[in-house]
């Protein structure tokens, strides 16, 4: 090992060497020192909350408050107040605030076997965020606390157990009589047996269950005819060459002769219209009567000609009428 | 024994406890010294800064990789079966923490202490011994030189940076072992090992773990260092001032021990 620094060995680097050392060890420290500090929440803000309890037993300076498993805070101070309760106050993370609402709910829980648990509940996160400096309600659920109210309950049960397995307890009783039950329904008759109590009622039951099956066989052959009968009609109604084709086929031959009969219509009315114009011509032609009495009956005989004509145009069997004045 | 007289032996065991309250007087004093001076600037010149590195050198930076990897070894087994345990009995919220106490603040500050002190506190307990027989001690006197200051000094204080620098280094491995066994390799659970860090952290923790770790950096070289200075100068009484000094070492490294854990759970 290390000698007088005379006799040394020379060591190469030895102050770089030192040095870096030194400044892995400062480097190391700061880090932890600042990282305890920022775990310790030194550069976060916070908002308070304060929690009053009846009982703190459990609580601890530290402790964190969990929602849904997660710690969103920590206990900063507690403190007695004058009616006795305890005062809680708690630093809880602005950015972890946002789980605790107006409607939130706080309990203590201490269970068997390690710390005591701070727990938020929030049911409704839509609800308005807690006001910082909030003061709520601690509940507390104590397992331990419950025990000998527990174990007086537990006791009861057990006694209330114990007469009912008694010899003669009403329950046994029940018991011997559902035997009976049992044997019966292991019987000729089975479950029916076991609930007529006597094979005179069962085997009527089952009479009576035998005489509806036949009834029922003998309806089943009734549906099975109205069936057929079902399918004949449907078939006569609906299928090839039934009445309903048939109807469709006149409908469609009806529907043709009313087509022609209005085609047939039409060309009369232009031919009315025709004699309508003509006529009107005519009364033109007669109002100047007596000064063309001479062209009358020139014209005349050409009206004639032409009613002629007319009556040779004309498809239906009445007249032509032109009246003269 | 037997042949004793009753005063005999009273005197006999009368001096015996007169001795041992010396040693510790001696001991105290050297390390009021040490302290002291170490807080002086005026130690500080070039040839008391030489032996400062040297002894750090030898002392940590030698064995820096293979004490790291051994201490980051022996977390990762103590780490490992804490953990699971924690996790059998339905404790695993307190897994992690219990690791980090029972590593950075305990384990690894004594382990580093009891290594150093096997292999520096030992040499340098030696080499003072052979240096007092040899009478060097006498001749840096007569040449006007204080050895307490220009040899014994800077070897206390180089052993203390050593230890010191050795504990951070291993103590942060075991941090970060830590949080790899218990969380897994993601960083989702920073906050989470940021709230339990903070749980344990506190300022009396972190105050008495810097002074116990500074108490065994001293200690490792103030005891080697008085023991050998007060043997015989005899060659034959060298092993027994090493002896002797290591024992009361190992004592002195426990009972620190004890009194941090006494200030911190009592």
């Amino acid at each position: 090992m290390e000698r007088a620094p005379v006799r040394a060995p020379l060591i190469k680097n030895l102050e770089f060497k030192v040095g870096l050392l030194l400044a892995l060890m400062l480097i190391l420290a700061v880090i932890f020192i600042g990282y305890t500090l920022y775990a310790r929440g030194v550069f976060e803000r916070t908002q308070k909350l304060t929690l009053i309890a009846d009982n703190a037993d459990g609580v601890s300076i530290g402790m964190a408050i969990g929602f849904s498993g997660f710690p969103i805070g920590q206990v900063k101070r507690m403190a007695l107040t004058d009616q006795g309760k305890v005062r809680i106050e708690m630093a809880i993370p602005l950015k972890d605030a946002r789980w605790l609402r107006d409607n939130s709910v706080f309990t203590l829980e201490k269970p068997m076997v390690g710390a005591a648990k701070i727990k938020a509940f929030s049911t409704d996160l839509k609800s308005p965020p807690l006001a910082d400096n909030a003061e709520r309600p601690l509940y507390t659920g104590d397992a331990a606390q419950e025990i000998p109210e527990l174990i007086v309950k537990v006791r009861d049960v057990l006694s209330n157990l114990q007469d009912l397995t008694d010899q003669q307890s009403s329950l046994s009783q029940t018991m011997v009589n559902l035997r009976t039950v049992s044997d019966r329904m292991a019987g000729r008759y089975g479950v029916v047996g076991g609930i007529l109590g006597d094979d005179q009622n069962a085997r009527k039951v089952i009479e009576a269950i035998d005489r509806a099956n036949t009834l029922l066989a003998s309806l089943n052959g009734v549906s099975l005819k109205v069936d057929t009968v079902l399918t004949k009609t449907d078939q006569r109604l609906h299928g090839q060459g039934g009445i309903m084709d048939e109807t469709q086929k006149a409908v469609v031959q009806i529907n043709a002769i009313l087509t022609d009969a209005r085609e047939s219509l039409k060309k009369a009315d232009a031919i009315l219209k025709n004699t309508q114009d003509i006529s009107s011509d005519i009364k033109g032609a007669t109002t100047d009567i007596a000064s063309l009495r001479a062209q009358v009956d020139d014209s005349l005989a050409k009206i004639n000609g032409m009613i002629d004509a007319i009556n040779r145009k004309w498809p239906f069997s009445h007249k032509a009428e032109v009246k003269l004045p | 024994m037997n042949s004793a007289s009753p005063p005999d032996l009273l005197t006999r065991s009368g001096s015996g406890l007169l001795n041992w309250l010396h040693g510790w007087r001696a001991v105290f004093r050297f390390a009021g010294v040490a302290i002291v001076e170490s807080l002086t600037p005026r130690t500080y010149n070039s040839a008391t800064r030489s032996v400062v590195l040297k002894q750090i050198y030898f002392t940590a930076w030698q064995i820096l990789p293979r004490f790291t990897l051994f201490a980051a070894l022996l977390s990762y087994v103590l780490i490992q079966i804490v953990v699971d345990t924690a996790r059998n009995f339905g404790l695993a919220d307190y897994a992690l923490e219990a690791t980090i106490r029972l590593l950075v603040l305990e384990i690894l500050p004594l382990m580093t202490a009891l290594f150093v002190a096997l292999r520096s506190g030992a040499a340098t307990g030696t080499e003072v011994v052979l240096m007092n027989i040899h009478n060097e001690i006498q001749a840096i006197e007569a040449a006007g030189v204080d050895p307490n200051r220009f040899e014994f000094i800077p070897r206390v204080i180089g052993g203390a940076i050593s230890v010191l620098a050795l504990t951070a280094v291993t103590s942060s491995i075991a941090l970060l072992i830590a949080y790899v066994v218990v969380y897994g390799p993601q960083y989702w659970n920073l906050p989470d090992f940021a709230r339990v860090v903070a749980h344990i952290f506190d300022l009396p923790t972190l105050t008495i773990l810097w002074a116990k770790v500074l108490a065994f950096g001293l200690a490792v070289t103030v005891i080697p260092i008085t023991e050998a200075l007060a043997a015989p100068k005899k060659l034959f009484f060298a092993p027994i001032a090493v002896l002797r000094g290591m024992v009361r070492l190992f004592f002195v490294l426990m009972l620190i021990e004890v009194l941090s854990l006494a200030l911190k759970y009592i």
